[in-house]
């Protein structure tokens, strides 16, 4: 066995997931060195790392998608791993090839692990021949094999890229009018959000369920499973809820999803953390991707465990073997706090980190960047916050979920907490009766409803009499003069005039 | 006090009547209630109103009050009468931003005669596209952005002006 020592890790990401990798490392003594864009240099994953290195302007494609920018900051800072996170340059090969070419160790699988699987297209064919079940299929998306393929599979069929995931690129077809125009538009958002405009298509399942088995796999062929996660709760094909154990998943299920997870890792020699998704309809399973990375869920998987994940992974990457995991206990839950408004097609959001709360007690985890001041802008990902909360069983972890959502409270960012805990207090939920289309079904137009509302107008009136509150400028509008002051009308503050307490 | 919800432009009018201490009345609407206020360490605040607690907090920005009441978030305008002299030909003489994002595509030029339902731009955020049309027939006047530019939620894309005559031809759209 071969172990090397790592001391230093440069982490090749931002937000929560940076400054929660940034924290594992720490604990087992390693330096860490954080990466940033020109927006990020204020970010909490910036201040928490022993260094930091700039490497680029805000947009993703110059800076936290930049390789050489990346391995500069690595090689200047001495650095001896790289830990991708999620995301950004995390399942892409180049990149962790880039990495062991500088002599460097990648926190993850190596890169024709990366290239076996994380295309689903090969993904898919390693499937096939590891005798995994797939959903029916085809791989080729010109306008006229994909109408043969809508004919022979039925519609509706879902269109999708093959590289990546996080649902971007994702189209589900229903007529075959709008065929050609979803084949467009899907690779044209793939093209720009992985660099690769290859889609394909699949059967579109009535009423799935999305589970999750969590592996660990070492570089002497050993792989583990930390059971699976039920991730059914999404918009936008993106998960907003998540937990483990699955309400849906009996013993039986769970041994036949975690010898063929296992299985179809073994296929490839699998190393480092990863994730095999299917669709459980019914009786029945199918293989959906391999994330060859760490996933945004993988708290409530380290929590059942008592285990650290990136700790896992960081050991694993130093050559150190698999170990066997204890027995699971408990139930976990996690919402992902979205800047985005769930009254509007969840839209997103921008701002200024005003006022924040945070929740807690026992069994509540939140894994955040935000604090006061912080700014949201449009150049990454939306997620704000992870809350997770655990309990003995479903029913005190959910319990546990709307406390601490209550609990929550962010002012100057539209986010979807509120939303969340309506979902989590609903009555389908805690049924679990779960399924993809679970929002669709649930909450198709949903609107926060008048309760507190009286109180917000109250607050709102004790804001303007500057009993409650600071003042604040609007940030973007005046940070961009030019754009807004040819219209800029005058202050509605003036135009209400004077407005004293007790007179009208 | 006239207020409007940012997000339902439900209209509400509130007026603070009196304060002694941490006791408030407000007159919301036709009726009158009573709630007492306790200012906590971190600028929230506690209220009490009707036998519960709320926990809120609150700020100005720009021409809004923005309130979290718990993990929920308000957004509110105050009403302003509309002065004289403002026409509204077309429901919006404007198109503008329904979010914070990236101009990715600029389907029309300047001069354009467009249809209702016609796509004008195109918007990415958070790697999304999002396509904005026009809600009515009209020729577009000025084009108030450029390709690539980041631009804010309101902002205003394209100006808009009414058409003379629906039946006009309509233009080749312009090439990005």
């Amino acid at each position: 066995m071969k172990t090397e020592a790592l001391k230093k890790l440069l982490v090749a990401n931002r937000g929560e997931i940076a400054l929660r990798i940034i924290r594992s490392a720490r604990v087992m003594g390693l330096k860490t060195v954080a990466v940033f864009s020109e927006a990020d240099a204020a970010m909490a994953h910036v201040a928490e790392a022993d260094e930091a290195r700039l490497i680029g302007p805000a947009q993703a494609a110059r800076s936290y998608l930049n390789i050489a920018a990346i391995l500069e900051a690595a090689k200047t800072s001495g650095a001896d791993a790289i830990h991708p996170g999620y995301g950004f340059l995390s399942e892409r090969p180049e990149f962790a090839r880039a990495v062991a070419e500088a002599g460097l160790i990648f926190v993850g699988p190596p890169a024709e692990v990366m290239a076996a699987i994380g295309d689903k297209v090969a993904a898919r064919r390693v499937a096939i021949n590891a005798g995994v079940p797939v959903v029916p299929g085809s791989e080729v998306a010109d306008p006229a094999s994909a109408r043969a393929f809508a004919l022979e599979a039925g519609l509706p069929i879902l269109v999708k890229a093959s590289a990546g995931g996080g649902g971007r690129g994702m189209r589900i077809v229903e007529r075959e009018a709008d065929l050609e125009a979803a084949l467009g538009a899907a690779s044209r958002e793939a093209e720009a959000a992985f660099g690769d405009g290859r889609i394909f298509l699949e059967k579109y399942l009535a009423r799935p369920r999305h589970i999750e088995v969590q592996l660990l796999g070492d570089r002497y062929g050993k792989i583990v499973a930390l059971g699976e996660r039920e991730c059914s709760i999404q918009r936008r094909h993106q998960k907003i809820i998540e937990e483990s154990p699955s309400p849906a998943v009996g013993e039986r299920m769970r041994a036949r999803m975690v010898e063929a997870a296992i299985r179809l890792a073994r296929a490839v020699a699998y190393r480092n953390a990863g994730t095999v998704e299917f669709l459980l309809d019914g009786d029945n399973f199918y293989f959906l991707e391999v994330n060859a990375r760490l996933q945004v869920e993988h708290p409530i998987t380290e929590i059942r465990f008592g285990y650290d994940l990136v700790s896992e992974q960081l050991k694993l990457a130093a050559g150190e073997p698999a170990a066997d995991p204890p027995s699971p206990r408990g139930h976990a839950i996690e919402c992902r706090i979205y800047a985005e408004d769930a009254e509007h097609d969840f839209r997103p959001a921008t701002g200024k980190v005003l006022h924040f709360r945070q929740p807690g007690g026992p069994g509540v985890r939140l894994d955040t960047f935000l604090g006061p001041g912080v700014e949201i802008s449009a150049h990454y990902d939306g997620l704000l916050a992870k809350l997770i909360c655990t309990g003995e069983d479903r029913e005190q972890a959910r319990r546990r979920t709307i406390l601490a959502l209550d609990e929550f409270a962010l002012l100057g960012v539209t986010n979807t907490a509120a939303f969340l805990r309506e979902v989590v207090a609903s009555e389908a939920f805690a049924r679990a009766d779960l399924s993809t289309h679970f929002i669709e079904e649930n909450f198709p137009h949903w609107h926060c409803g008048d309760d507190g509302a009286e109180a917000a107008l109250i607050a709102a009136a004790l804001v303007a009499e500057r009993v409650l509150g600071a003042d604040r400028v609007a940030p973007q509008a005046e940070a961009r003069a030019g754009a807004s002051a040819a219209s800029a009308p005058r202050s509605p503050w003036a135009l209400l005039g004077d407005f004293r307490l007790g007179r009208r | 006090m006239k207020l409007q919800r940012v997000a339902d432009r439900h209209e509400a009018e509130v007026e603070l009547v009196a304060r002694t201490g941490s006791s408030i009345r407000a007159r919301i609407g036709d009726s009158e209630v009573s709630a007492d206020f306790e200012r906590l360490p971190d600028g929230s605040a506690m209220l009490k109103l009707g036998g519960r607690h709320y926990r809120v907090s609150g700020a100005r920005r720009g021409d809004s009050i923005l309130v979290t009441v718990g993990p929920r978030g308000f957004e509110f305008k105050p009403v302003v009468a509309r002065r004289a002299g403002v026409r509204g030909d077309l429901v919006a003489p404007e198109l503008t931003s329904p979010m914070p994002g990236k101009v990715l595509k600029i389907l029309v030029a300047e001069g354009d005669a467009i249809k209702a339902g016609e796509p004008v731009i195109v918007l990415e955020a958070m790697k999304m596209e999002t396509l904005i049309s026009a809600e009515t027939p009209a020729k577009v006047s000025k084009i108030r952005v450029g390709l690539g530019q980041m631009v804010d939620a309101g902002e205003v894309l394209v100006e808009l002006s009414p058409i003379a005559d629906s039946s006009a031809p309509q233009s080749e759209p312009a090439t990005p």
